[in-house]
């Protein structure tokens, strides 16, 4: 017996500087991202990975009119870093950086750009991203909203707290328009529990999403809940 | 004409506010800098209060009509550092 697709994958997009082992036309491997869908007043704040997202949303919502569930484990750690050390210091704190040290600083730039007043949700769940962005995609969608946009996205952590963390991160970003009907050409997202004893490598990453969304991987798994999820073109 | 003291600020400006695509010839002097003409925001304004502390121990008051003043462009701007320069 089939399980009952979860969701429906409408398009995605993704953002990976320097990889090289997938080419797709929905992946940018881009060392410098344009951002051109922001005006340049406020682009000039975003860091490349904010670039970088804020052309992905807008390709996936051209009309700015989807709500957005942003999440990331640990957002700009190398500005906060910065910042931190600057307080260490007793040295002022640039109002700029300060302004965007917020965990959803990118979606708020994006949601100023693009004129898009619709919901936005940031989220950092220890690991649990992109589990916890279904969840709360699934509540929305329930909602009656026709579809929402996800996204997820890692920068590689400072080297003074990468022996903290035994899962590597790579910067990548991924955003995906999910709603609870299929489309033309869409994919069926379908969840199953994963057995008590079976490996999982841990917390899924933005660079595994990618990797599952090229169709490098069958399944993506998450240790926590134990669950695997697969997508499969919609017919 | 641009004096030293402007085509300096001018480059402080475009540096500290990170306006890639502005060039140095973008600044009109008499234009203004914050809202209209260059289009600089509030954030804008702080950070170029604690660029002038920096580089030039220039201390504002962050909300002051005077400051407001010193702020309008990059004439009014010369002539608070030419005054109150200690660095």
């Amino acid at each position: 017996m089939t399980t009952p697709a979860m969701m429906y994958v409408h398009d995605w997009r993704a953002w990976q500087p320097g990889r090289r082992d997938t080419s797709h036309p929905r992946l940018s491997v881009a060392e410098k991202p344009a951002g051109s869908h922001v005006p340049a007043m406020l682009r000039r704040r975003l860091t490349g990975i904010g670039r970088a997202l804020c052309d992905m949303l807008a390709e996936l919502d051209v009309d700015a009119d989807c709500p957005l569930l942003y999440a990331s484990r640990h957002g700009d750690g190398e500005r906060t870093l910065e910042m931190l050390n600057a307080l260490a210091e007793e040295a002022p704190l640039s109002p700029a950086r300060f302004g965007l040290s917020v965990h959803n600083a990118i979606p708020g730039v994006y949601s100023i750009g693009r004129g898009n007043r619709r919901t936005q949700q940031a989220i950092a769940a220890s690991g649990d991203e992109f589990a916890a962005l279904l969840v709360e995609a699934r509540g929305y969608l329930a909602q009656g909203e026709s579809s929402v946009i996800i996204a997820f996205a890692e920068q590689a952590i400072p080297v003074r707290f990468a022996e903290h963390f035994t899962t590597p991160t790579d910067t990548a970003a991924v955003a995906l328009r999910v709603s609870l009907t299929p489309a033309r050409d869409s994919w069926a997202l379908t969840p199953r529990p994963l057995a008590s004893d079976a490996t999982t490598e841990g917390s899924p990453q933005p660079s595994d999403l990618i990797d599952w969304l090229c169709g490098a991987r069958d399944e993506l798994h998450c240790h926590r809940p134990r669950q695997a999820w697969s997508l499969v073109r919609a017919e | 004409m641009t004096s030293e003291l402007e085509q300096e600020l001018k480059h402080l400006i475009i540096d500290t506010l990170e306006l890639e695509d502005v060039t140095p010839e973008d600044i009109d002097p008499d234009e203004p800098l914050f809202v209209e003409g260059l289009g600089l925001d509030s954030i804008d304004a702080l950070e170029l209060g604690l660029a002038l502390q920096k580089r030039y121990g220039i201390k504002l008051e962050s909300d002051s009509d005077e400051t407001r003043h010193h702020f309008r462009n990059l004439r009014t701007l010369a002539a608070l550092v030419e005054e109150r320069r200690t660095a």
